[in-house]
């Protein structure tokens, strides 16, 4: 380790981690936009859940840098080439944690709201999706530190990043500046995270004496297990 | 008032829940549907608030047909508590009451203000009013789901087994609260539960149901005791339906003994003469306020030394007192099967002694009480 690399080059350790939370939590963030309104109709029409699984598992299953490249024919290299793969990889974990939070709400809750008179819309808006946060956001957690850890490789197609000090660092032959790259991503996926778990406090008032619920998602989950848990 | 017309709910397996249901509800009265489960009864009653939709027939609410209009809007007028409660865990307390009245477009504060009144009316404390449910006994949150069914003062309420989650002791401090309110409020109440002794404390009516959705009988509580229409309902109703019937029967008919109810300063040969003078074993000693103090045996009497009175003699206690004016029959009975004489001590709303049973006297009244019953029966089948 040569420590005083970091400080000659801290402006632009800031600047690449900057970016590189940027990508990653635009990405997340597209991805939990387009999650609540699919997840809210894969609750709603259950037969679309095991097809809209499958094809957010087959999207994951694209190597990135596959994906990256087929983009750039149409984004070219701007952020959006690296960006979008990145919102498509994150529906794998958060399409089932919406339908899953979704579905945890109890029976009875969703009865008795129907029968005080909600309507559905506003039963989703002010029962169901307020009682389905604590799921949702666990899986919104695991799919941004996913999204910023991902985003890093964006530098392969010349989006910066802070993968910038993965290549660099390789191509010099200098670990330094490989550690710091990685350092900095494992603090800016700690950082957001924990960020998400003062979010999800102060939006659930309510769970505030409860243990801590364990986030039910999983980085990949098994496709053949999600789809029988969605015809069931 | 609520009318069931010839309603039928089949599902498209063929199962049949509600088979031929006609039925009515009075204003301002409680009818408890009971019966085993798969018998109906949750169906008929979520038909009302149309969480289930009849296959045939009709349900009327005050006439209109509960098909006829919007779903909601019939459902804010209808008050609605169930089993598990079905609070919202991220509402506060008087937000999950403020529920309808929210819905129903009041200002928060108006909303809240309403809670809390009901918070007061149901017995919670005011200082819960910022919990969420989770933080509340499983009793106390029955109590908040019924303030949030009574909100928005509803003509109308349904009870689908609100007491069935929680322990005995709570279950019947929550029954005797309903009690209480319906006697303010004369809402009109469907209760379900699968408990016939429930359905016999909280109903003015009760309709026992039998598997595969078929009303067997619709009576006053005291008649589906006294008269079970078949051998079904009589299984149902269960064991000691007699004893139990009386505690529809008032004890005020009683006819209460007092010649040998004696003051503490009546000498025991006086007491001696009266007690053999009509033939009683036992004399119930009272004090100067007529408070009672307890019995005395005639042979304790007959072996007391000369010119002692009443009051130096060792009495036994007079144990359970019940109050003629208020109580039933059937406590009346208890207090003197209970008492080791046989005998069982009246007393008003100050606990003076106003007289005391026997069994002799305990078997006449009930007769004459059951006479009286089958007499309305049949001028009410008739």
């Amino acid at each position: 380790m040569v420590w005083s690399w970091i400080p000659q080059n801290i402006g632009q350790i800031g600047q690449l981690t900057l970016q590189n939370a940027y990508l990653g939590i635009v990405s997340a963030m597209l991805g939990l936009g387009i999650s609540v309104p699919l997840g809210i109709i894969c609750v709603r029409w259950r037969l679309l859940y095991p097809p809209v699984l499958s094809i957010a598992s087959a999207i994951y299953a694209i190597p990135s840098l596959a994906l990256f490249v087929v983009l750039i024919a149409f984004t070219g290299l701007s952020d959006a080439t690296v960006i979008i793969p990145l919102t498509l990889f994150s529906l794998c974990v958060l399409v089932p944690n919406v339908v899953d939070g979704l579905r945890s709400v109890p029976e009875p809750v969703r009865q008795a709201a129907t029968a005080m008179g909600f309507g559905p819309l506003r039963r989703l808006a002010q029962v169901e999706l307020p009682v389905a946060i604590p799921v949702i956001i666990a899986g919104l957690r695991v799919a941004t530190v996913s999204s910023i850890s991902l985003a890093s490789l964006g530098q392969l197609i010349g989006v910066s990043s802070l993968g910038y000090f993965f290549i660099d660092g390789l191509q010099r032959d200098f670990p330094t500046e490989v550690y710091a790259g990685i350092a900095m991503v494992i603090v800016l996926a700690l950082a957001a995270d924990l960020l998400l778990i003062v979010i999800r406090r102060m939006l659930t008032p309510w769970q505030r004496r409860r243990a801590e619920p364990m986030p039910p998602a999983v980085l990949t989950p098994a496709p053949a297990d999600r789809d029988l848990a969605g015809v069931s | 008032m609520i009318t069931f017309e010839n309603v039928t709910k089949r599902y498209a397996d063929g199962t049949v829940a509600v088979d031929g249901l006609s039925l009515e509800v009075p204003q301002g009265k409680t009818v408890v549907l009971v019966g085993p489960s798969g018998c109906g009864k949750t169906t008929s009653l979520r038909m009302i608030n149309r969480l289930v939709e009849p296959t045939d027939g009709r349900i009327l609410l005050d006439g209109q047909d509960v098909l006829a209009g919007n779903p909601s809007a019939l459902r804010r007028g209808i008050g609605y508590v169930i089993q598990h409660t079905g609070l919202f865990p991220h509402r506060t307390i008087e937000d999950n009451i403020a529920t309808v009245p929210l819905l129903n477009g009041w200002k928060k504060a108006k909303a809240r203000g309403r809670a809390h009144e009901l918070m007061d009316l149901v017995g919670l404390d005011r200082g819960m009013a910022s919990r969420y449910p989770h933080q509340l006994s499983g009793g106390q949150q029955q109590r908040v789901g019924v303030a949030r069914a009574l909100a928005a003062d509803p003509p109308v309420l349904l009870m689908d087994e609100p007491f069935s989650a929680v322990d005995p002791i709570v279950r019947a401090s929550l029954q005797d609260e309903l009690l209480r309110l319906q006697a303010d409020l004369r809402k009109t109440v469907v209760f379900v539960t699968h408990d016939i002794e429930e359905a016999i404390k909280v109903g003015d009516l009760v309709a026992v149901f039998r598997p595969g959705g078929r009303l067997v009988q619709l009576d006053t509580p005291e008649r589906l005791l006294g008269y079970p229409a078949d051998e079904y309902v009589e299984d149902f109703v269960g064991f000691d339906r007699g004893i139990r019937r009386l505690s529809f029967f008032d004890a005020v008919g009683l006819d209460l003994d007092l010649t040998a109810v004696l003051p503490q300063e009546t000498m025991a040969a006086d007491a001696t003469q009266v007690a053999k003078g009509i033939g009683e074993p036992w004399v119930l000693v009272v004090d100067s306020q007529r408070y009672p103090l307890g019995w005395l045996a005639l042979a304790d009497l007959e072996a007391a030394p000369e010119l002692a009175t009443l009051a130096d003699l060792a009495l036994i206690g007079f144990g359970h007192t019940f109050r003629p004016d208020t109580d039933s029959l059937r406590a009346a009975l208890d207090a003197t099967v209970l008492s080791r004489t046989g005998r069982a001590v009246g007393v008003d709303s100050a606990g003076h002694v106003v007289g005391v049973t026997t069994y002799e006297r305990m078997r006449s009244a009930i007769q004459s009480a059951e006479e009286a019953a089958a007499e309305r029966h049949s001028g009410w089948q008739g």
